[in-house]
């Protein structure tokens, strides 16, 4: 299952976490939209863990910059 | 060539003149009568004794001007120089200097000097003081006080001219701080002399050479000390140097409470040589702040920020549609529940309904029972075809019929009709 660019996937997340809210969900479709919704969660997590990760590696050496009194 | 004069008194020779003459000075103005003479320096050359020619102030143009030959021999003026020193007094062409002492006569040269004792320091100091306004004012009236404060210094300024003594004191406090900093200062040095009669036109020179190299800024230090040996900087060559370069000139010389004329006119001064090398470091640091450490800074938080926000963000959408996903799901059983309860309390008001109508019919049943109605005395007449007889019409005069009583049948013929 493809996820798009970060905004358009937190887009889609909200139309269908909205649809939830608004009742608009029939069971039928329940599932289909709920393991979507899993699905760009899960990219999503794990695309931030990768920039997480890649932050923390030039971290330190901003820091050092930041630091260097 | 014929004289007149009358040789009637003794004949002298030289030497016993010069005695005659000496003793007759020595009694007037000899040293146990030393006076007060006022006069400006014409010349002053100085080799373990002083020597000064001294003329009227103001009368440099006339040729016939009096001068007077003075002199103040080692003894004296070692201890007279460190006391003019200490007061930043050194004494050159153009004082007016008030001396003490008497006259004394040099008979090989047929000289007729003056033996200086003391000089009036509180007056030269007055002196010097009064040249120093001069000075400045006209270095106003010329626009040079401000003159290099306008110059433009570089953002970063790690090109630096130093004119200094290398080895000295300031020097090393100054360039200790440079090198004590994180940034790579890339320091000219063009040594000179920071003290005595050679130090200005040294400094004025160190000046120009390094506004030619071009540095992005040129810093002038010498360490404390005393006035005297802080009197170059008072100089006015020192101050037309830095006020004509085109590089901005800071400078830090001497120590708390100095503040010379070259101070006066550099772009910046420090009052020492340590706290300019930290103007200096402090210039580049606050650069390097706000270009490379603030947006770093900036960059590190909003990163950090950003991250943050997503992950919340993702989190609170998990919770989100754990919780839209588990609502749905009740709200579908609550429904069915509901719909269940409904037909079931449906069903049982429809049975309840039949059970009733049945229970009616039931009694209207009994009500009806023809048996019940035979045993009360009732009959039923049924004709010759079965068809209860409802009316006289179904029956006619001579007719058979059956008649049902509670606990049988008989036979019966129709003898007439009548209807009531």
């Amino acid at each position: 299952m493809s996820v798009n660019e970060w905004n358009d996937a937190a887009d889609e997340l909200n139309a269908i976490v909205a649809s939830f809210d608004e009742g608009e969900v029939s069971v039928d479709e329940l599932f289909a939209k709920l393991e979507r919704a899993t699905a760009i969660i899960e990219a999503l997590e794990e695309r931030l863990a990768l920039t997480k990760a890649k932050v923390e590696e030039l971290t330190p050496r901003i820091s050092r910059i930041v630091e260097d009194e | 060539m014929a004289m007149d004069v009358e040789m009637t008194d003794e004949v002298l020779e030289v030497a016993q003149f010069y005695q005659l003459l000496t003793a007759h000075l020595e009694e007037g103005f000899g040293r146990r009568r030393p006076r007060w003479v006022r006069g400006e320096i014409a010349k002053v050359y100085e080799k373990g004794h002083v020597y000064l020619d001294m003329v009227d102030a103001g009368s440099h143009s006339d040729t016939k001007r009096p001068v007077l030959n003075a002199h103040c021999w080692a003894t004296p003026w070692g201890p007279l120089k460190k006391r003019l020193a200490a007061e930043g007094v050194v004494l050159q062409a153009g004082m007016v200097v008030n001396v003490y002492g008497y006259v004394d006569l040099y008979a090989p040269q047929g000289r007729i000097g003056f033996t200086i004792t003391d000089v009036d320091v509180e007056g030269l100091l007055g002196d010097v003081a009064r040249r120093r306004q001069e000075l400045i004012a006209r270095l106003l009236s010329e626009g040079l006080v401000d003159k290099n404060k306008h110059t433009v210094l570089s953002a970063v300024p790690l090109r630096v001219g130093l004119v200094a003594s290398p080895g000295t004191e300031g020097y090393n406090d100054f360039t200790g701080q440079l090198l004590n900093s994180p940034f790579s200062f890339e320091v000219t040095v063009v040594k000179t002399l920071v003290q005595g009669d050679g130090a200005p036109l040294q400094i004025a020179a160190a000046l120009g050479a390094l506004d030619e190299r071009g540095v992005d800024v040129i810093c002038v230090v010498r360490g404390g000390g005393s006035k005297g040996d802080l009197a170059s900087f008072d100089d006015e060559r020192v101050a037309r140097a830095i006020a004509n370069c085109t590089t901005p000139v800071f400078t830090g010389i001497g120590h708390t409470g100095d503040e010379s004329v070259a101070d006066l006119v550099a772009h910046t001064h420090a009052i020492t040589p340590t706290k300019l090398g930290e103007e200096v470091v402090g210039i580049v640091a606050r650069w390097y702040d706000s270009n490379v450490q603030d947006p770093a800074r900036r960059l590190l938080n909003f990163s950090r920020d950003v991250l943050d926000e997503a992950s919340v963000y993702l989190a609170e959408r998990r919770r989100t549609m754990i919780f839209a996903v588990r609502d749905r799901l009740r709200a579908e059983e609550r429904h069915l529940a509901t719909m269940r309860e409904r037909l079931v309390a449906q069903g049982r008001a429809v049975l309840r309904s039949a059970e009733l109508m049945l229970q009616s019919n039931r009694q209207l049943v009994v009500a009806y029972d023809p048996a019940r109605r035979l045993a009360q005395g009732w009959s039923v007449v049924t004709n010759a075809h079965g068809a209860v007889v409802k009316s006289l019409g179904d029956i006619g005069v001579g007719d058979d019929v059956d008649v049902r009583v509670s606990d049988g049948v008989f036979g019966a013929r129709v003898t007439k009709k009548e209807t009531r």
